[in-house]
């Protein structure tokens, strides 16, 4: 037996979250990256604070007085940075380069608003602006445009968030923790019985070949015994990762598998494993591998669904 | 499994409304109302109650929150439904209508360049100068035009003054923020000025009407408020000017561009005359004919004014006029006059007073600093205007002189320095990302004690010699 699942990278799907042209570089600068390496569209979402109710009527009239005097919404400024960045990012696409901004030309939609780019073969960026509370509008983008990937920075709320970032979403999801975009990392794939190492694999496998990345596959039991399930599924993922001529170290380890898998990361690998098929009021309740990792560790992890 | 995470997902989102739900179904079936207050007063505060907590914190929409307090009234049977509807629409309704539609007809006529060019012309170049000509002429057009529509057409202004002083407003984040505040300080300390600077001031005097305490006009309002209005503005200009320190004393080269910019416009225009002249009409209105036509009615006479004239399009008007809030005002107020009528009101404000009576002996103390104090604090969790909706009919049952009761919560109402989400204009100014909540705190207590000292000293020394 062997995986089978395969990703189609030209078919992928990528969403990358910004919240400022301060704080989002690094975020902006892996999205753009793995995109282009996977050649897969992405899409820049500006998640901004939607103001209170009462006095959402008196903003939108402000904004709509400020855009005769040439002053966009914050939110457009930094989608206005993020086309600029994602030009200098990739110099050689020229259909990328020669998109202009402009903030006349948005379209509300779906509640969000889509900044309108010529549909350029080779482009295949979107800019969208939302407003309101971060994990239901990037919810909400994600089921409306199928992404596969949500790539979101690290943030001080983040063991607040963690929870429903991963339970929430319905895409796989990228949270880059104090990311450097010059640093290389290294993969820790971790490697279980459960149904989502398949797709973690192939997700590892892909991420290595283009990146160059070296990968280390760690497969944690809490006991001394390794069983069937964690040994075939270790031994598939090397198989996996054989047929693609990609290099791996491999370890087992027995001990509590998040602080392994945290302790492990250190502070140069970026973490990649499966959602939890627990339960979702189980994991509610007593949280999951996937949660407690995030909430524990600093580096860049990847959670594929 | 989809299911349970969209259903978790649901509630995760939804929880608040699931607390309010839970919170009154408990209330209702399972408490017993106190002794000395019957089951439709208990009821009403239930209501409210629900209705703070679901406002508070937006799981529903504000119209939801709305309909849901008026078909409560019913259901609990507090009243009759043809009772509801009719305490459901009047003149503050109309006068909040009114007025922001008002706004919006208004801030279309591209009034903000001339507005730019007179304030400049006034100021001159120095920074502390144009701070101190954006506080006063902020506060004086909002005292009459409502603080929302002065602070929408400020903004631009305040904005393309800080892009033209520096590139990346960031490197000049003091000039930046005392900039904006004197938009949003001065337009809020202005908004008590006249029953027309808020819908809040509007909504007290129909209280005083409708609970038979009396009525005030315009000039009367005027003639108690004002003077607080004036005395602020030197000291809002000094707490920003001594909060934020601007990076730059002189705003030459930022002043040039804006003139440049703003005179590309032209001459002033007849429609722009037109639409100054049918303001002063309103305003003329408000001033003599108020008594008799009521505020609300007046101010929609204006809307229909720069309709009739072509100013603005309905179409404008209906996308961007907030109906959810009108309606929203609209079913507080018929719970605010429940909470009368029930006696609610009575046995909250007797609660009060009886627990804290041991702390403050002197009765008119005690008074006014409940209004003041509760009025404050409620105004900077949840609006302005909601707050006087909703504490209103408590602080009038207070005791003491109730239009001095009044006038005091009505202008403590305006103390929602704290936090952006308190007045319209303090929002406006949250919303271009360039100030954060921890400036409204930096600056925001200053404003707390100056304004609490200024109407201490009104009621004090001006209000003993005009009643």
């Amino acid at each position: 037996m062997k995986y089978t699942y395969k990703i189609k990278p030209e078919s992928l799907k990528f969403l990358t979250a910004i919240s400022s042209s301060e704080y989002s570089g690094p975020t902006l600068g892996m999205g753009s990256l793995i995109a282009s390496v996977f050649d897969a569209s992405l899409g820049v979402v500006y998640v901004g604070e939607k103001a209170n109710e009462f006095h959402g009527s008196s903003v939108n009239l402000t904004r709509k007085n400020l855009d005769n005097w040439n002053i966009i919404h914050p939110g457009l400024e930094t989608l206005k940075w993020a086309l600029k960045e994602l030009k200098a990012y990739f110099p050689e696409n020229v259909a990328l380069g020669g998109i202009q901004f402009n903030a006349d030309h948005v379209y509300k939609e779906n509640g969000r608003v889509r900044v309108l780019l010529p549909e350029e073969k080779g482009c295949r960026v979107e800019l969208i602006l939302r407003e309101g509370e971060l994990v239901d509008q990037l919810r909400k983008e994600i089921q409306l445009e199928g992404y596969d990937l949500a790539i979101i920075g690290g943030s001080q709320n983040k063991r607040h968030l963690a929870h429903s970032i991963i339970q929430y979403l319905p895409s796989s999801i990228l949270v880059l923790q104090k990311f450097k975009p010059r640093k290389k990392y290294k993969l820790l794939l971790l490697v279980d019985d459960s149904d989502a190492t398949e797709k973690s694999v192939a997700w590892g496998a892909l991420i290595a070949e283009k990146l160059g990345w070296p990968v280390h596959i760690l497969t944690v039991s809490k006991t001394k015994r390794f069983g069937k399930g964690y040994q075939g599924a270790a031994d598939m993922a090397k198989t996996y990762f054989d047929s693609m001529n990609i290099e791996i170290e491999q370890s087992f380890i027995t001990g509590d598998p998040v602080s392994t898998f945290v302790d492990f990361a250190g502070d140069n690998h970026m973490i990649i494993m499966g959602a939890s098929t627990l339960n979702p009021i189980k994991q509610l309740l007593f949280g999951s591998k996937p949660i407690k990792t995030l909430a524990r560790t600093d580096v860049p992890i990847l959670i594929v669904r | 499994m989809q299911v349970y995470i969209d259903i978790l997902f649901w509630v995760r989102q939804k929880k608040w409304l699931l607390v309010a739900l839970i919170y009154g179904m408990s209330m209702h079936h399972l408490v017993s109302p106190p002794a000395d207050l019957n089951m439709a007063a208990y009821d009403a505060l239930i209501i409210i109650s629900m209705a703070l907590i679901l406002i508070i914190t937006e799981p529903l929409p504000l119209p939801a929150i709305a309909i849901f307090m008026l078909f409560m009234q019913v259901v609990l049977g507090i009243d009759t439904a043809n009772n509801v509807a009719s305490s459901f629409m009047n003149d503050a309704v109309f006068f909040i209508m009114g007025s922001l539609m008002l706004a919006v007809a208004i801030v279309s006529q591209g009034l903000d360049k001339r507005l730019a060019l007179g304030i400049i012309k006034l100021t001159g170049h120095k920074t502390w100068r144009i701070i101190a000509g954006f506080t006063a002429i902020s506060a004086i057009l909002a005292s009459f035009i409502g603080e929302h529509t002065v602070a929408a057409m400020m903004m631009p202004v305040g904005l393309t003054l800080v892009r033209y002083a520096h590139k990346d407003p960031r490197k000049v984040a003091g000039l930046t923020a005392a900039l904006l505040f004197s938009i949003a300080y001065g337009a809020t300390i202005g908004s008590i000025g006249t029953p027309s600077g808020g819908g809040r001031n509007v909504i007290m005097m129909n209280y005083w009407t409708e609970f038979g305490v009396g009525t005030v006009s315009y000039l009367e309002w005027m003639k108690y408020v004002y003077p607080m209005v004036l005395f602020q503005i030197p000291f809002t200009v000094m707490i920003l000017l001594w909060t934020f320190k601007p990076e730059q004393d002189n705003l030459d080269t930022a002043v040039r561009k804006l003139v440049v910019e703003v005179a590309r416009s032209g001459k002033i225009r007849g429609r722009e005359w037109l639409a100054i002249i049918l303001f002063v009409l309103v305003f003329f209105g408000w001033v003599f004919l108020s008594e008799d036509f009521g505020l609300g009615i007046i101010a929609l006479v204006g809307v229909f004014l720069y309709l009739a004239f072509g100013l603005v399009e309905w179409s404008e008007l209906n996308r961007k006029t907030n109906w959810g809030v009108i309606l929203l005002f609209g079913a507080a107020i018929s719970i605010g006059i429940q909470m009368n009528q029930t006696g609610a009101a009575e046995w909250v404000a007797g609660v009060i007073i009886s627990n804290l009576s041991q702390v403050i002996h002197s009765p008119e103390a005690l008074q006014g600093s409940v209004a003041v104090l509760l009025t404050g604090i409620m105004s900077n969790i949840l609006s302005s205007s909601a707050t006087v909706a909703v504490v209103g009919p408590i602080v009038l049952d207070l005791g003491g002189d109730k239009i001095l009761i009044g006038f005091a919560t009505a202008i403590a109402s305006a103390f929602g320095y704290f936090t952006a989400v308190a007045a319209p204009a303090c929002t406006i100014i949250y919303s271009s990302g360039l100030v954060k909540s921890k400036d409204f705190l930096r600056a925001g207590w200053k404003m707390g004690v100056l304004s609490v000292l200024s109407l201490l000293g009104l009621a004090l020394l001006w209000w003993p010699v005009l009643r």
